[in-house]
């Protein structure tokens, strides 16, 4: 009924995998634009010897792929926000709402560029948030830090709010967006942040006002609120949230091999209760409740909505105290199996 | 009991809206309205002719500036108020030289696919009280030879060959402002053709 497959623990460590590679192209994407304007200006010998070594760098990375640095290297461009993959292009379905809201309008081409990411999320939920977004990779090793903080016997933030703060985020952005005019969401967003900014950083001289917002919510999750600004404020994580409300595969509980540790309940970076079978519509599918699990007692299932819960794991020793008869009904059979 | 209740849900959603909109606050503190575009700041060619419809559509993603083989394609990234993170191109620094690909790569409307001809960046303009040929301070005609779209933009005068004047097929690309040697730049574009067009006649 239930595929169990162990490989499940390790898929975290793709995700880390996946993480640090979209974070490596929003550092690469723009180092290649650099080296192509270099090469669109046909004068190596003006440049400056740090950029000849840049230019030299590059062209060595680059030569066994392409035969036309200025054409070829176009293939791929952009970042989270919106990209450009050989021709395909994907935008976030945050960026198309938020138009739709500034300009009172509706451009079809720009509007079927986020088909895939939407399908894609209601199919797995909030992968984009746990597998895809630069910005989380960034939070995630701020949260990394805030435990080595208190490790070291410092205190940082814990504190908790309402988690529906964010869809008011969400709504407020496309008021603001309509009555302004201008994409206001865009500027709150932090991987539409992060991936601009690092191309502004690289290649356009300097970074710009979204840096200090985002060192902001970096401070504000390290000495407010751990992971704060994804739980409570996100408006793309909000969207998200909502799109993959009804999605097909989730993370859930084998309440048999469940001990009651606690462990993934402890690790959820969105404070959601695995252990409880609390799930809904804010898990991004990371699978790290899987890889801490001592017991491989966390699946995926393919339903479409959270299972109901199951009450304590049968290896814990809540299960083995607690009377009931579905309790006693299930120590009969094991007994009668033994 | 039932109106305390009621108040109390007020209260919670004002809080919820108060936390909402602090985002948004604090970006907009960050990045303070610029001073009006004047001169020399364009937006990249294809955009819409309208700049608040330009900001609406443009969702900041920066892929014109990525793909822009020279590189001119700046952004309001520290200032610019509601067009943060817009592009723009200052010709004076370094000017578009019309290879299109900004307008190919945007996933908006914001930058739309249109001939070379009809681009519409702006209008340059020569001031023929420092222009050198037109001071008669000596040959240049540098303007005139960098110029990509030729004697439809913009030629020599009839009777003095090495005085520019601009023509109406000046599509604003602004590479005449980027090699004109003088250093206080008398040849300079003005943004959008078509309303200046309506203005004043030519």
């Amino acid at each position: 009924m239930r595929v169990r497959i162990f490989l499940w623990r390790h898929l975290n460590k793709l995700r880390w995998v996946s993480l640090s590679l979209v974070f490596a192209m929003l550092i690469i994407l723009p180092c290649l634009h650099i080296y192509q304007t270099y090469v669109a200006a046909h004068a190596y010998d003006l440049l400056a010897p740090s950029e000849k070594r840049f230019y030299d760098v590059m062209e060595s990375l680059t030569a066994p792929f392409i035969n036309d640095p200025a054409e070829d290297l176009d293939a791929v461009k952009g970042n989270t926000w919106s990209g450009n993959f050989w021709g395909l292009k994907l935008s976030d379905p945050l960026a198309v709402l938020g138009q739709m809201a500034a300009g009172f309008s509706l451009y079809w081409p720009f509007i079927l560029t986020a088909l895939i990411p939407i399908a894609v999320t209601a199919f797995f939920g909030r992968v984009f948030c746990g597998w895809i977004c630069p910005a989380n990779f960034l939070y995630e090793l701020n949260s990394n830090l805030a435990a080595w903080l208190q490790w070291a016997g410092l205190r940082t933030g814990a504190r908790r709010f309402d988690k529906r703060i964010k869809y008011g985020v969400l709504g407020l952005g496309l008021l603001l967006s309509a009555a302004t005019g201008s994409i206001m969401v865009a500027a709150v967003y932090p991987p539409a942040i992060v991936g601009r900014e690092l191309y502004y950083v690289i290649a356009q001289g300097g970074f710009g006002v979204g840096m200090v917002f985002f060192v902001g919510t970096l401070l504000f999750d390290l000495l407010v609120s751990r992971r704060g600004f994804c739980r409570y404020l996100c408006p793309g994580g909000a969207l998200y949230s909502l799109l993959g409300r009804y999605r097909l595969v989730r993370v859930r509980r084998v309440v048999e091999s469940c001990n009651d540790c606690q462990k993934c309940n402890a690790v959820c970076e969105f404070a959601l209760a695995p252990m409880t079978d609390g799930f809904g519509q804010e898990c991004t599918n990371c699978a790290a409740c899987m890889a801490v699990c001592p017991t491989d007692a966390l699946t995926f299932d393919i339903r479409l909505f959270d299972h109901p819960e199951q009450g304590p794991g049968h290896l814990g020793r809540r299960y083995r105290r607690e009377p009931s008869d579905e309790n006693d009904a299930n120590k009969a059979a094991e007994e009668a199996a033994a | 009991m039932r109106r305390r209740g009621v108040l109390a849900r007020l209260f919670a959603a004002a809080a919820l809206l108060a936390g909402g909109a602090l985002p948004y606050v604090l970006s907009t503190i960050l990045a303070p309205g610029a001073a009006k575009a004047r001169r020399n700041n364009l937006r990249p060619p294809g955009a819409l002719l309208d700049d608040k419809a330009f900001v609406a559509a443009c969702i900041g993603c920066g892929l014109c500036g990525e793909v822009c083989p020279p590189d001119c394609i700046r952004f309001h990234a520290r200032t610019g108020g509601d067009a943060v993170n817009t592009p723009y191109i200052d010709p004076s620094e370094r000017a578009c030289t019309l290879c299109g690909k900004c307008m190919e790569v945007c996933p908006t409307a914001a930058l739309s696919i249109i001939p070379r001809a009809r681009i519409d960046m702006g209008l340059a303009f020569i001031d023929r009280t420092a222009c050198y040929p037109w001071v008669d301070r000596g040959i240049c005609g540098a303007c005139v030879t960098i110029c990509p779209l030729g004697s439809r933009a913009i030629s020599f005068d009839f009777a003095n060959i090495y005085r520019p004047i601009i023509q109406k097929g000046c599509v604003g690309c602004g590479l005449c402002v980027e090699v004109c040697p003088h250093s206080s730049k008398p040849i300079w574009i003005d943004p959008h053709r078509q309303s200046i067009n309506a203005a004043e006649e030519v």
